[in-house]
This record gives C-alpha cells, structure tokens and sequence, in this order.
C-alpha cells in the first residue's frame, strides 16, 4: 500500500485573548489544538480518530483538509506538500479530498434541490453540464437512493435526517475523491437510522476502496466502519493501532478509561470507578510531560518530566505512556 | 413495585399547527413506581419531550392537555388551578433540561439562582440557603467556593451537575430530566451517570430520563418505558425489558444500537420512519415499519398485555416474542 497523507510533527496553535500584564510582557499564549502530531495514511485505509471535545480531533480533519492553515509540521498529500498547493493544483486537491459534515440539517443549503446541492462539487470542478446528471445519478445511486428522479427536485426540509444524510454523503462522492473526511457524521441521527448510515460507510469504504478518516468522540462507531483507529488527547496522539486490540487490548490509561466509560445496553455491566479522575486540562497551558499526568492513577515522577513518546506495544499497535510501552519500561 | 408515585393515564396532549391538530402524546398510560429510575426511551419526535412537559404543566401555547389524568402523589394535577400547578414546580416536580445553558441564567452567579430556587420557592432564609447551596454543591461533587462562579466559568459536565444540584433543591418528589448526559463527552458523562446513580441510592429519588441511549437506561434506570409515535408500546423493569424485549419496536431499537462487544457484522436498521401524526394510523402504530406485521395490527390498537410480572407490551404478537426476538437478531428481518 501507499501513501496517501504523510504528516510529521503537524501542529495547530491559535492565538487566544490576553491580558494586559501578558500584552505588556510581549507573551502571545495560544491553544495548542493540535501539538506535533505524526501520522500516516495508506491508500484506501479507514482510520478512526477518536476523543473527547477539545481534543483537537476537529482541528485534524480541517488541517488534512487544508480549511486551515497549519502552524507548523510537514503535510503531504499523495506525495506533495499540501502547504504548497494554490491555483489548479489546489482545485485538483479539493475535488479530492472532502468533508462529510456532522448536521445535515445545517450543511445542506434550504433553498436548493437535492440535485442541485449535489451538484456542487462538480459545478465548481468545471464538469460540462451535458456529464452533470449522471454523475448525480451515479453517487445517489451508491448511497442508495437510486431512485434519483424521486429526489432530485425536492428541497432538504422534505427529506428525513438519514435521507438527507445520505444526500450529503452523495454530495461528497459525486466528485469521485480519493480521501474522505467525515467528522462525527452520524451523532445527529437517530438510533434506528444512524445503523443504515453505519452499513453504508462500511459498504462505501469496501466497494469505493476510499481512504478515509473518521472523527468521532464516541468508539462504539468508529469499531464498525474503522479498521485503525487513533486515540487524541489534547492535541497529541496517544495510542494507535486496530480497532479491535485498541478496544480489547488499549494500552493507554486514557484509552482504558474512554472504553470503561462508554455505556452498555445491557443491565449487567460494570459500574466501577473510572481509573482517571478530572477533566480535560487547558490546551493553553498544558501539563508538562505526560499530557494526562494530572488525571492519571499511575502517573510517577518521570511522566512530569518527559514528554512519552509514540511507540509499539504489539505489531502495529502504538501508544504514548512511559508505563505500557516496553521500551520505555526497560529504559526506565 | 407496589406504589405509583405518579400515574398517567390515557393522557394526550394535541398541538395546534398550521396543519391541523397533532396529537405529538396519544393515549399514554404510565406509572412511575416511588424510588424508581424511568428510562422513557424513544426516537426524535415520538412525543417524549411534549409527555415531559405534559407532566410539569410547561406545555408550549400551541399545545394542551386534551385528555386523560396525571396523578402524583394522589393529587390529580389536571384539576389544580394554573397557579397551583406552577407552585409545584421545582417544589415537587423539579426539571434537569439538556443543555444546561438554557436553564442556568448567563448574568447570575450561581449562589443567586440557588437563592431564587431555594428562598424564592422553598421559603428558606438566606443563609439556610447558603448552606443548602453547598450542600447541594458538594453532593453532585462541586467545590462550594464555585457557588460565586458564573454559568460560563464551569465546563459542559460542571454545568450539568450544578442544573442537576438545582434540580434537587427543595428535595422533589419526581425529578425529570430531558437526556441529562446527551450533550456530555463520554468520560463526564460516565461521571454525571455515577453521580446521578449514588444520589438516586443516598436520596431515594424518584426521577424520569427522557433519552435516545438505551446504554444510558441500561447503566442508570430501574423500569423503562418504550415510547412510539405518541404511546408507550413497552414498560417494564430495565432487565427484563433490554434482555426480553416483547415489541418488535423495542426488539428492532436493540438490534440498531452498536455495542463495543461481540461481532460487528452489519447493524439491522429499523427502515421507514415513524408516521405522520397529523393522520396517525389507525391500529398499530409501528405496523408500517414492522416485520412481523398482520392484518389486525392495522386495523385495532393492540391492548397492552402483560408478558412478565410488571412488564407488558403493546403488540397483538406478544405471546410468540420469544421467536419473533429470535427472527428479530437478523438483518435480513428488517429488509424490506
């Protein structure tokens, strides 16, 4: 396999408000949403990005995307920078790469018809009109609302959550992209819907062999469509591996904990204490070492000190702690 | 479950649109035994909010009670005057809304909204508010000295818990919360479940939770109450209803949800959506999207039946679920 998005030490800081102490002292604190992150996509792989809000999982997708501009680290889309892409190059890597938003309700313009929202991306590629239609076609046939000509005319407040979610999706593949971002795209849905939308990613991902990423805060979703998935916290990846042995073997404290906290539908389940304690600490000014360290049950003096580094568990499986991961164990 | 703390029946609750009456509750009967935990569980729009607001005498302008009686605590709140009904707000049905942005006051330390709770409503003086304020603060596990704070100096689950503090101010009688977690990031949420479940122990409370998370019913609730376009079609104890499911609609809600556990073979969606409630059906409400339908089930509303002790279900099939549960685990049941 090869690569498609290759990103090293990719960082995103924003600037945040300041006092006038900080403003006289010259200081320009910022929110370190994303802080030097590596990460590598292979061709057609799916991969899951999982935290909690204010991790920087969102800041991730648009950074991939380029909707933003990095503050620092290495990008590279199929092998070029994508820092570097302006004019045609930038329009190849829009048609590309696209979003899947989180609210179809919110992403759809009102006033258009489904055709014409679907129409978008090529509209703005520059197909030839006389193309337009079966394109259309095509991409709502994949998301299965082959029955084109039913919708086409018909405007999103006519549409149920799940249709319309559909047609986003449609919208989304109409430009036949190789790289997908879909950031929480079924959260908003009902239950009974959001499983027909869960079957048609994993239906998408092995018909179109497209590469994507999904975001999400919750793992439960991300197990059914997502054969790698990534665990964020704040702004750092740390762990990383297949879904299945995140799930039944996490290594992290944070990810144990994410998966002890996640409910289940059934009455005889644990009810334990989560091992980490607290909530999220400032992305401003964050723990020294070890992001969790504050939270953490097993933190000891050398996770203050030193920031732990992404390394292997088991064949394929990563995580960033100083307890779990082997080498930093014989080393410490 | 011997006593009903609260007892509604036949209750129906009909807004008026532009399109005509909509009966969003239709004939709900429900009972709320005293120290249980309801989970009232269902999709968006089949009337779980409106039967929420129904019962807290806070419907919308549109919307009225246009039958049937609620009872608490044997007073019949259909016939208290307007006025009786808003004292008994907070009093003795308190209200944890979703997004606590929307109940906590922006430009309102947190001491003062207690105070208007706690001596606005409950008469207590000042200072015993005080008290009760930390009180209060320290049980849902907030540091007091965050009572001078302002709403929007606490993070999403701080909030939830100082709305979930208010709530449990002059002690309810019934507490009902509109999906308390479902705006909160897992590991808050599992905390603000933790929290909720040891007061329910410590303080015997009695309490609904309107939610679309049956892990969450599951984690929390005691007895669980399925809605559906407008009715209740499955009550029980939590146990027996997730682990026994006697409606199809139950049956199909639990074969959609995604576990973290066992295989990951495609989910079973339930296909179609609910029907329109400007023209419900007549009969069955769910027969449209149910695979075991038959020809009575659009024709006459199936009578609730019991299945297990405290446990029935609205379903004309009711006495064969254990195989149509069995049918019910396969995808290919709810293709049509």
């Amino acid at each position: 396999m090869a690569e498609l998005i290759a990103a090293a030490n990719l960082t995103k800081h924003y600037p945040t408000s300041r006092t006038t102490r900080q403003m006289l002292r010259g200081e320009r604190p910022v929110v370190r949403a994303v802080d030097g992150i590596d990460l590598v996509i292979q061709r057609g792989e799916s991969v899951g990005l999982v935290g909690e809000s204010g991790s920087g999982k969102t800041t991730v997708g648009r950074l991939l995307l380029k909707l933003t501009e990095a503050s620092g680290g290495t990008l590279n889309f199929d092998g070029a920078a994508v820092s570097g892409l302006s004019g045609d190059s930038l329009r190849r890597f829009r048609q590309q790469a696209q979003l899947v938003f989180q609210n179809p309700f919110d992403s759809v313009n009102p006033r258009f018809t489904i055709r014409r929202a679907v129409a978008e991306p090529l509209i703005n590629t520059g197909v030839p009109r006389a193309e337009r239609d079966g394109r259309i076609a095509e991409a709502m046939r994949l998301v299965h609302l082959g029955d084109f000509h039913r919708y086409a005319d018909k405007h999103p407040s006519e549409l149920s959550g799940g249709q319309l979610q559909r047609v986003v999706l449609a919208r989304a593949l109409v430009g036949r992209p190789s790289f997908l971002v879909a950031d929480e795209p079924v959260s908003m849905l009902d239950v009974s819907v959001r499983a027909g939308i869960l079957n048609l990613m994993r239906e998408l991902r092995d018909r179109l062999g497209l590469t994507a990423l999904y975001i999400s805060h919750d793992l439960t979703l991300v197990r059914y469509v997502c054969e790698r998935t990534l665990v964020m916290y704040l702004g750092r990846i740390v762990e990383d591996g297949p879904t299945s042995e995140v799930i039944s073997r996490p290594a992290h404290p944070y990810t144990q904990a994410l998966i002890k906290a996640v409910p289940r539908p059934r009455t005889d389940q644990s009810r334990e204490d989560l091992p980490i304690s607290g909530g999220l600490a400032n992305a401003v000014s964050p723990p020294s070492g070890c992001r969790l360290r504050d939270r953490c049950p097993y933190a000891f003096a050398r996770c203050a000190q030193e920031v732990p580094a992404l390394l292997e568990v088991a064949p394929g499986h990563r995580a960033a702690c100083h307890l779990t991961s082997p080498a930093n164990a014989a080393a410490a | 479950m011997t006593t009903a703390l609260l007892s509604v029946s036949d209750l129906a609750v009909t807004y008026r649109t532009q399109a005509g009456l909509v009966a969003a509750v239709d004939g709900v009967n429900l009972e709320v035994p005293a120290g249980a935990m309801l989970g009232l569980v269902g999709e968006s729009g089949c009337g779980k909010t409106t039967l929420a607001r129904a019962l807290m005498g806070v419907l919308p302008g549109n919307a009225r009670v246009s039958r049937g009686r609620i009872v608490l605590d044997g007073t019949d709140l259909q016939a208290l005057s307007a006025a009786k009904r808003r004292a008994l707000l907070w009093r003795d049905i308190s209200f944890v809304p979703q997004s606590s942005m929307n109940s906590l006051d922006p430009v309102y330390r947190m001491r003062t909204q207690m105070r208007e709770v706690l001596c606005g409503r409950g008469d207590l003086s000042r200072g015993a508010a005080d008290t009760r304020a930390a009180d209060l603060f320290q049980a849902v596990g907030l540091n007091p000295v965050r009572l001078n704070d302002f709403p929007h100096q606490f993070s999403g689950g701080m909030r939830q818990r100082a709305a979930i503090a208010l709530a449990l101010a002059l002690h309810p009688k019934l507490v009902i919360a509109d999906e308390p977690v479902t705006a909160l990031d897992v590991i808050v949420q599992r905390q603000v479940l933790d929290m909720l479940r040891r007061l329910g122990e410590d303080m015997n409370l009695t309490a609904i939770f309107v939610t679309h998370d049956i892990a969450v019913v599951a984690y929390l609730c005691t007895v669980t109450a399925v809605m559906y376009a407008g009715r209740i079609v499955e009550y029980g104890p939590t146990a027996d209803v997730l682990a026994r499911p006697a409606h199809p609609y139950t049956m199909g809600l639990m074969n959609a949800f995604p576990d973290l556990e066992g295989p990951t073979q495609d989910l079973a969606p339930i296909e179609g959506s609910p029907p329109d409630l400007h023209t419900p059906p007549t009969g069955c409400r769910f027969a449209a999207r149910c695979p075991f339908v038959q020809p009575v089930c659009t024709t006459t509303y199936p009578a609730p039946t019991d299945v297990a002790p405290d446990h029935w279900a609205a379903c004309h099939r009711v006495g064969e679920a254990e195989t149509l549960r069995a049918q019910a685990t396969e995808a290919a049941t709810w293709q049509s």
